[in-house]
C-alpha cells in the first residue's frame, strides 16, 4: 500500500536534468579553461545539454496525470513559492531556452547562431549559474520530503551535483568523442574531472548512509535497504562497483595513460558513469520509506 | 486565461514536453471524463432494515438522483443504536452487482439456466409439487428459510402443501443456545444490561466480530463506566482487544471452567443465597454434582491456571448481582461442541448462583409488542399438520427437544439421499456452502427432484436448482414487518423499498401469493403484504404509514428491574432441569468430554476452530468488491497458529499449509499469531465460496469470491449431536503439514 | 471560526471497518480508495500478549507539509481548519503523497488527482458528523472544536492527555490519540 508515489518518469528526470546540467557547466568551464584541449567537447556538452534537460522535463510533466490531461492546469505550477516544484519550474524554463541558445552560439547554427555568439561569455556565466542550480535542484527536490527521513538532508543536493557533474562530464567526453575522434588524447585530461567527481560523489554517499544508519529507524531501514536489503544488488553492483570503482580506476588510468590506452576505454569509463548515475537515483528514490507512525 | 496558460506551457516545458501531452492528452482525457461519478442529483432518505445479514438493523438509505448513495444507522433503533457496520455499508453496493439474477430463471443443464416468465415458472413448478405430493406424500417436501420475520410466510406456505418439514439453519447457528437457555429461564434469548454491569464476561461470543451493534453500543457505555470485561477464547478476539482480560481456554473445555466457577461460589459461599432461595430450583443437587469439580481439576482440562478460576469466581461474586453473562450465538455456546448444551445449561446456572436475573447490570427478558394476526374469518389459515417433522425434531423417540420449524438443515441431504425428502424450497439460505460436509450435501441435493431456490446471485445453491424465483433485493422489497428492534423498550420495525427493483424481481410475499394459485392453495392467500403487517399492527395502535415513515417506531414499556419470573415448569430458575430430568439427560450440568481431542503427540494435530469476521457476513460476502478488498489489503482470510506449534512444522508467517480432515482437503496461508491456544487453528468463517459464478471481487479490486480461501465446512463430517442434532462443528481434529511446491 | 479536530480511543476499537467504508460511501470512493485505515499491532507473549487497532486518517495537520510542497496550492486550509485539496488545480504531481509523513494522501488515478479525508466538511457545515464517527459501533472516535474547552473532544484529550502521532515530526495533527 505504501509503495513509492513516485516511479522511473521521475528518476529519468533527475538523472537527465542532472546529466544536461552537468554537460553545460563541462562545456562552459572546456571553453573557457581548456579551449586548446578539446573544441569538441565543449561543442558536444553544449549540444547535448538543452535536449537532456528538455527531455528530462518531459518526464516530469509525463508523471503528472491531471496535470497531463488537462495542460492548462500547469500554469499552476508556479503559484506556490515555497513548494520546491515551483522554483524547479522557473529554474528550468530559464535554463532550457539559455542551454538552447547557448549551442546554437558555441556551434554557430543558425542566425541566431550568430548573433547569440557576440554574447557568448554572459550566456555561459548566465546558463552555468542555472545549470548549477538546476543540477543541484534535483538533489534539493526530494532533500526537503520530510516524508522520507532517508532523502530529508543536506547531503542530498551535495550527492545530487556530485552525480550531475560527473553524468555531465562523460556525456559530454562520450559526445566530443562521437563529433571527432582525433581529438581522443588530449581527451584523457578530463577524466582527471571523473576521478575528482566520482571521488567526490563515493564520500558523500558513504558519509549519507553512514548518517541515516545512525539518524533515525526509518532512515537506517532505506539505508539498510540499500547495503544489505532488496535492493542492495542494485546498489553494490550498478551503483558502487559498475558506476564508482570501476569509471574510477579507469579514469585514473586513462589520465595517466594520456590517450595511450584503446580507444573504447576512454568512452567505456564514461557509459558506466551513465550506468551508475541512473541506478543512484532508482535506488534512492525506490530505497525512501515514510517514518513508523502507530 | 486559457491563452495565456498554453503559450506559457510551451515557453517552459519547450515543444518536447508539449507535443508529449497534447499527444497524451488526445487520449487519457477521455479515460479521465469517463471515470466520473456522477455525485449529482437530488437526495432523498428512506428509513428500512438493512439484510446484509441476520441482524436486520434499521438503517435510514440516502439515494442521490435515484442511485443509492449512502446509509446511517436509526438512532431509535434498540439494536444497532444509530450504528452500522462495514457490510451495511458495502452492501449497498450490491443491487449494481452485475451477477445478479435478472429474472427467473430454469436449469437447462449443468451450471446452465435460462430465463423465463414468472408465470411458466409457477405452472410448472407446481405441476411437479403436485405430482411429488401425490406420488410420495406432502411429507416428502421441505422448505428451508432463514428465520426472520418472513418464517411465517414460508411455514403458511409449507403448511398449505401439508408437510411439517420447514427447516432453519438453526442446527449450523445456535440450537443449544436457545435450548440450554429456554431449559433453564423458560426463554432461548435473555437479554443482557451490559450498559449498567460491573463485570460483563463473554463465554465463545465475540460481538466484535460476530456483530450486535446494539451490545457493541452497550457494552462500550458500561466500559466508559467502569465495567470489567472479561472474554474466554481460545483466541484473542476483537472483543479480547477491548476487554480487560482474556482468558486462553482449551477449546472444547468451557463446561468445566463453568463448573468449577459454580464450584467456588458455593464451596467459598459467595453465591446469592437469597436469590438462590427464592428464585431458582434444584440447588441441592447442583451442589451436590459440582464438589468434584474443583479449580485444580478444571486447570487440567482446560489448560487455565486454578488461580485464574478462584480470582475471577470471587470477582464475580463481588459483582453481583450486577454481573452479564453473555448469552451467547454460535461460538462454544452455539452449534460447536458436543457439551454445548450442558455449557448452555452451565452459564445459566451461574446466572442462577450470582443471583443476576431482572437486575440492573444483570439478564432480563426484552419486552416484546403483542403482535395480531390475519382475520381467520376473511383469511382462512391453513389446517394445521401435526407430527414430526421427517428429520425426527419434535419426535418423543428422536429429538424432543429440536423444535419444529428449525430441524437439522443437515438431515435434508442425507434424508434426500434415503428417497424421503424429494422436493423442496430453499429460501434466502445457502446450505451447499453453509452446511458441513459439501460433497455429502451436493450429492443429497442432487437427488432432490425438484429444487426451488429464492437468491439474487447464483449462489453455490442456486447452482443446484431447477427453477430460481429472484426475490427483489432488501433495499427494493417490503418485508414483514418485526419487532427484533426490541431490546431495552418495545419496538416494530418494517422494511420497505430504497430504490424500484432494476430487474425482473419480486418480494417474496407476491411469489407466494402467486404461486399459491397454481398449487390450489390460493384461498390461504388471498391478502397483501400490507394487509398482512396491518393485521399484526393493529394491537399497537399505529398505523403502517407511520411505521413506514419512521422505519422503526418506539411503543415505550421499558424494561424495569424487579422480581424475575421464569416461563419454566416449576416457574423458577432451573438449576436441575426437570425436562432434561424427564427425557434422562442429566438434571443438572455434569461434565462431558468433547466428542474428539488433538493428540498432544502429534505436531500435525489440532482442533480446527473458526470464527465470524465483522466485515464479512458467512460467505455471502467475499464476492463483494468493497468487503473483499478489506480482506485483501489485510491478508486476513490467513489460518491462525501458535508460534511454538508453527515453529514445528517448519512454517514461517504466510507460508502455506496443507490441511486435511477423513473428509477434506485443503490449502491455506498461515497467521502465526501468540493469540490463539496452542491445541487449535483458526480459520476465518467468511471464505471458500465454490460458485463458478462468483467472479465479480476478482474483477473489482482484484481478489474474492469464487475459490477465495477455505472453509470449515470442507473438513467436517456429518454429525449429529445425541441431543440436539445439531452440527458439532468444532469437535474435528485435522492434519496440519507445512506445503512444499 | 471552530477549530475541528477528532479524538480516537484505541481502547476501543474492534477493527470493524465500518468508518473505512462508511468514509468510502460518503465520498463516493471507488473500491481500492481510502481515506481512512485500521491498522492491528499485536504485542507481548501470552499470558502478556495484547492487541492493539490504530484507527488513521489525515490528520489535518496545523503545519502541513503536504501543503507546503504543493506547487499549484491545490493544497489548501479552511478557517477551520480542514486541510483540502482542489480538484480543478491537482496536476497530480504527487509531491504532497511523498511529503505526507503519515501517508494519508491517495492518488485518484482515474480523475488525475490526488484526494484525502476531507473531514467530512460538507456534513460538518450543516451541522453533522463526519461518517467514520457517527458509524462506529463503539465510539472510538470523538469530534468537535478544538478551541472550545468546554467540548467534549476537548475534555476527553485534557483528561486523558491525548496525543497526536508523531508529534516529533512537528506537524500540529487536529486529531489525537487515548492509546491505553
Ligand atoms: N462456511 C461457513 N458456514 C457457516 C457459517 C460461516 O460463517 N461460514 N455460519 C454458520 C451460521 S452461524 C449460520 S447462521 C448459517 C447461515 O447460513 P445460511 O442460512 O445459509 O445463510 P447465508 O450463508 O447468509 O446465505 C444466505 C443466502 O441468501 C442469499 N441472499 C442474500 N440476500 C438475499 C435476499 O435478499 N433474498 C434472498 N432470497 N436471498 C438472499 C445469499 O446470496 C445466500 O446465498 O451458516 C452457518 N454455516
Ligand atoms: N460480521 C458478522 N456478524 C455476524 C454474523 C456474520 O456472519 N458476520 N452472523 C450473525 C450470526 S448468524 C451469528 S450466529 C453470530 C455469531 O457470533 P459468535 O457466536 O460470536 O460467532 P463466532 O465468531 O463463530 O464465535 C465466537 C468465538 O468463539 C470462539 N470459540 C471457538 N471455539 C471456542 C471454545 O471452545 N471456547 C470458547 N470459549 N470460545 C470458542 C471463536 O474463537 C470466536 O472468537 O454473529 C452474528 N453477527
Ligand atoms: S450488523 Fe451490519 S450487516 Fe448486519 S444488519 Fe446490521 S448493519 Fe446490516
Ligand atoms: S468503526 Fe470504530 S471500532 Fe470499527 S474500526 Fe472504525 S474506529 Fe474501530
Ligand atoms: S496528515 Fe498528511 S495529508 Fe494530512 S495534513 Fe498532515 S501532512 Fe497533509
Ligand atoms: S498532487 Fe496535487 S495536491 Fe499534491 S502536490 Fe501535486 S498539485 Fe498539490
Ligand atoms: S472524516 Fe470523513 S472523510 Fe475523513 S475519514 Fe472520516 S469519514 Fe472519511
Ligand atoms: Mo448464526
Amino acid at each position: 500500500m505504501l509503495e513509492s508515489a513516485w516511479g522511473w518518469y521521475i528518476i529519468a528526470y533527475l538523472f537527465l536534468a542532472g546529466a544536461g546540467a552537468g554537460a553545460f557547466i563541462s562545456a562552459v568551464a572546456c571553453d573557457l579553461l581548456a579551449p586548446d584541449w578539446s573544441k569538441s567537447l565543449a561543442r558536444a556538452g553544449s549540444l547535448a545539454s538543452g535536449p537532456l534537460v528538455a527531455i528530462g522535463t518531459a518526464c516530469l510533466v509525463l508523471d503528472l496525470e491531471a496535470g497531463l490531461w488537462e495542460p492548462w492546469r500547469q500554469i499552476y505550477l508556479v503559484a506556490n513559492s515555497s513548494s520546491m516544484i515551483t522554483w524547479g519550474v522557473v529554474i528550468l524554463s530559464g535554463f532550457i531556452p539559455i542551454a538552447f541558445v547557448y549551442a546554437a552560439a558555441l556551434n554557430e547554427i543558425t542566425i541566431v547562431g550568430k548573433i547569440a555568439k557576440k554574447y557568448l561569455i554572459y550566456l555561459e556565466i548566465v546558463g552555468a549559474v542555472l545549470a548549477v542550480a538546476t543540477a543541484g535542484y534535483t538533489g534539493v527536490l526530494i532533500a526537503v520530503v520530510n516524508g522520507v527521513p532517508f532523502w530529508n538532508t543536506p547531503l542530498m543536493p551535495v550527492l545530487f551535483m556530485a552525480s550531475a557533474m560527473s553524468t555531465g562530464l562523460a556525456v559530454a567526453m562520450i559526445g566530443a568523442a562521437i563529433i571527432d575522434i582525433s581529438t581522443i588524447r588530449t581527451l584523457s585530461n578530463f577524466a582527471l574531472g571523473h576521478v575528482i567527481f566520482l571521488a567526490v560523489e563515493g564520500l558523500v554517499l558513504g558519509l549519507l548512509i553512514f548518517m541515516s544508519l545512525t539518524k533515525s529507524v526509518e532512515a537506517a531501514d532505506s539505508a539498510k535497504m540499500l547495503i544489505s536489503g532488496a535492493l542492495s544488488p542494485y546498489f553494490w553492483i550498478l551503483v558502487v562497483i559498475v558506476g564508482l570503482l570501476v569509471p574510477f580506476v579507469m579514469s585514473i588510468v586513462e589520465y595517466h595513460e594520456y590517450g595511450e590506452m584503446p580507444k573504447i576505454l576512454v568512452v567505456g569509463a564514461d557509459l558506466l558513469v551513465l550506468i551508475g548515475g541512473m541506478s543512484l537515483r532508482a535506488v534512492i528514490i525506490f530505497s525512501g520509506t515514510p517514518p513508523h507512525i502507530v | 486565461m486559457q491563452q495565456r496558460g498554453i503559450t506559457r506551457r510551451n515557453f517552459l516545458i519547450g515543444s518536447t514536453a508539449g507535443t508529449a501531452s497534447l499527444v497524451a492528452a488526445s487520449y487519457l482525457n477521455f479515460g479521465a471524463w469517463a471515470a466520473k461519478d456522477h455525485t449529482s442529483g437530488e437526495v432523498k432518505v428512506t428509513p428500512t432494515l438493512c439484510d446484509a445479514c441476520g441482524n436486520w438493523c434499521a438503517i435510514n438509505v440516502y439515494t442521490r438522483g435515484g442511485r443509492i448513495w449512502k446509509a446511517e444507522g436509526n438512532p431509535l433503533a434498540g439494536n444497532n443504536r444509530g450504528r452500522m457496520c462495514a457490510k451495511g455499508h458495502g452492501f449497498l453496493h450490491e443491487p449494481y452487482n452485475p451477477d445478479r439474477i435478472k429474472s427467473p430463471l430454469k436449469r437447462v443443464g449443468p451450471n446452465k439456466f435460462e430465463p423465463i416468465p414468472w408465470e411458466q415458472a409457477y405452472k410448472e413448478i407446481a405441476e411437479k409439487i403436485k405430482d411429488i405430493s401425490a406420488k410420495h406424500g406432502p411429507q416428502s417436501l421441505f422448505w428451508l428459510t432463514h428465520p426472520q420475520a418472513n418464517i411465517d410466510l414460508n411455514r403458511r406456505f409449507l403448511t398449505a402443501l401439508g408437510s411439517p418439514n420447514l427447516f432453519s439453519h438453526g442446527s449450523t447457528c445456535f440450537m443449544p443456545r436457545n435450548i440450554g437457555w429456554w431449559l433453564t429461564v423458560g426463554s432461548s434469548k435473555p437479554s443482557m444490561d451490559f450498559e449498567n454491569a460491573r463485570m460483563i464476561v463473554l463465554v465463545g461470543r465475540n460481538p466484535a466480530a460476530g456483530l450486535d451493534l446494539g451490545q457493541l453500543r452497550e457494552m462500550a457505555k458500561g466500559r466508559d463506566r467502569g465495567a470489567k470485561i472479561v472474554v474466554i477464547d481460545p483466541r484473542y478476539s476483537e472483543a479480547a482487544a477491548i476487554a480487560h482480560q482474556w482468558i486462553r481456554i482449551r477449546p472444547g473445555t468451557d463446561l468445566a471452567f463453568v463448573l468449577a466457577l459454580a464450584n467456588v461460589l458455593i464451596s467459598e459461599d459467595l453465591y446469592q443465597k437469597e436469590f438462590v432461595e427464592k428464585y431458582t430450583e434444584g440447588f441441592d443437587e447442583l451442589s451436590e454434582e459440582v464438589k468434584k469439580y474443583t479449580p485444580e481439576w478444571a486447570e487440567t482440562k482446560t489448560d487455565v491456571p486454578k488461580e485464574t478460576i478462584v480470582t475471577l469466581a470471587r470477582e464475580l461474586a463481588v459483582a453481583a448481582p450486577r454481573v452479564v453473562l453473555h448469552r451467547g450465538y454460535h461460538g462454544a455456546m452455539g452449534t460447536q461442541y458436543k457439551n454445548s448444551l450442558q455449557l448452555v445449561r452451565g452459564v445459566g446456572c451461574l446466572c442462577g448462583l450470582l443471583g443476576n436475573f431482572n437486575q440492573l447490570g444483570g439478564m432480563y427478558f426484552s419486552p416484546k409488542p403483542k403482535l395480531g394476526k390475519l382475520d381467520k374469518s376473511a383469511h382462512p389459515s391453513p389446517p394445521r399438520v401435526d407430527g414430526p417433522m421427517v428429520d425426527g425434531s419434535g419426535d418423543p423417540d428422536r429429538y424432543p427437544l429440536v423444535p419444529r420449524g428449525q430441524g437439522m438443515t443437515q438431515a435434508i441431504p442425507e434424508l434426500a439421499i434415503k428417497g424421503v425428502l424429494r422436493a423442496g424450497f430453499v429460501y434466502h439460505s445457502n446450505p451447499l456452502r453453509t452446511v458441513p460436509n459439501p460433497a455429502r450435501v451436493i450429492e443429497g441435493y442432487r437427488k432432490l427432484e425438484l429444487l426451488v431456490g429464492f437468491d439474487y446471485v447464483l449462489s453455490e445453491t442456486a447452482c443446484l436448482c431447477h427453477y430460481i424465483l429472484p426475490e427483489s433485493f432488501y433495499l427494493e422489497r417490503d418485508d414483514v414487518l418485526h419487532t427484533n428492534q426490541s431490546v431495552k423498550t418495545k419496538q416494530v420495525s418494517v422494511r420497505q423499498p430504497v430504490i424500484k427493483p432494476l430487474y425482473d424481481t419480486k418480494p417474496l410475499v407476491q411469489i407466494l401469493v402467486e404461486l399459491a394459485k397454481h398449487l390450489d392453495i390460493g384461498d390461504y392467500f388471498n391478502f397483501t403484504l400490507d394487509d398482512w403487517n396491518r393485521a399484526l399492527l393493529a394491537p399497537l395502535n399505529v398505523s403502517l404509514e407511520q411505521l413506514k415513515k419512521d422505519g422503526v417506531v418506539d411503543l415505550g414499556g421499558e424494561w424495569k428491574p424487579g422480581e424475575p419470573k421464569f416461563n419454566t415448569p416449576s416457574g423458577k430458575l432451573e438449576l436441575a432441569s426437570s425436562i432434561m430430568k424427564e427425557h434422562g439427560l442429566p438434571a443438572v450440568p455434569a461434565w462431558e468430554d468433547p466428542l474428539v481431542m488433538p493428540d498432544p503427540k502429534d505436531p500435525h494435530s489440532f482442533r480446527m476452530i473458526h470464527g465470524k469476521q465483522a466485515y464479512h457476513t458467512h460467505t455471502r460476502t467475499c464476492n463483494q468488491p468493497y468487503l473483499m478488498r478489506i480482506t485483501s489489503i489485510n491478508d486476513s482470510a490467513r489460518v491462525w497458529i501458535h508460534p511454538s506449534r508453527a515453529k514445528a512444522l517448519g512454517l514461517k508467517d504466510g507460508e502455506c499449509m496443507t490441511i486435511s480432515s477423513p473428509v477434506g482437503k485443503g490449502r491455506a496461508r498461515c497467521r502465526i499469531t501468540e493469540g490463539i491456544h496452542p491445541d487449535c487453528i483458526f480459520v476465518p468463517s467468511p471464505y471458500g465460496m465454490y460458485s463458478k459464478h462468483f467472479q465479480y471481487a476478482k474483477k473489482n479490486g482484484g481478489q474474492g469470491g469464487f475459490g477465495y480461501g477455505i472453509s470449515y465446512n470442507d473438513f467436517l463430517p456429518t454429525y449429529f449431536d445425541p441431543v440436539l442434532g445439531h452440527i458439532m462443528s468444532n469437535e474435528i481434529v485435522v492434519r496440519v503439514e507445512k506445503t512444499y511446491t | 471560526m471552530p477549530r475541528y479536530g477528532i479524538a480516537i480511543d484505541t481502547t476501543k476499537c474492534i477493527g470493524c471497518q465500518a468508518c473505512r467504508v462508511a468514509c468510502q460511501n460518503q465520498n463516493n470512493l471507488p473500491v481500492t480508495e481510502e481515506f481512512n485505515r485500521i491498522v492491528e499491532r499485536e504485542r507481548g507473549t501470552y499470558p502478556a500478549f495484547g492487541k492493539e487497532f490504530v484507527p488513521l486518517q489525515c490528520n489535518h495537520c496545523e503545519n502541513a507539509p503536504c501543503q507546503r510542497v504543493c506547487p499549484t496550492g491545490a493544497t489548501y486550509t479552511t478557517e477551520e481548519g480542514v486541510v483540502l485539496v482542489n480538484p480543478k488545480t491537482c496536476v497530480g504531481c504527487k509531491y504532497c503523497v511523498q511529503a505526507c509523513p503519515y501517508r494519508m494522501r491517495v492518488m485518484d488515478h482515474a480523475k488525475g488527482i490526488v484526494e484525502k479525508c476531507r473531514l467530512c466538511v460538507e456534513l460538518v457545515r450543516d451541522g453533522g458528523t463526519p461518517a467514520c464517527v457517527s458509524t462506529c459501533p463503539t465510539q472510538v472516535r470523538i469530534f468537535g472544536d478544538l478551541d472550545d474547552p468546554k467540548s467534549e473532544i476537548s475534555r476527553f484529550i485534557a483528561e486523558h492527555r491525548a496525543q497526536p502521532l508523531r508529534p516529533d515530526l512537528n506537524t500540529k495533527p487536529k486529531i489525537f490519540y487515548k492509546r491505553s
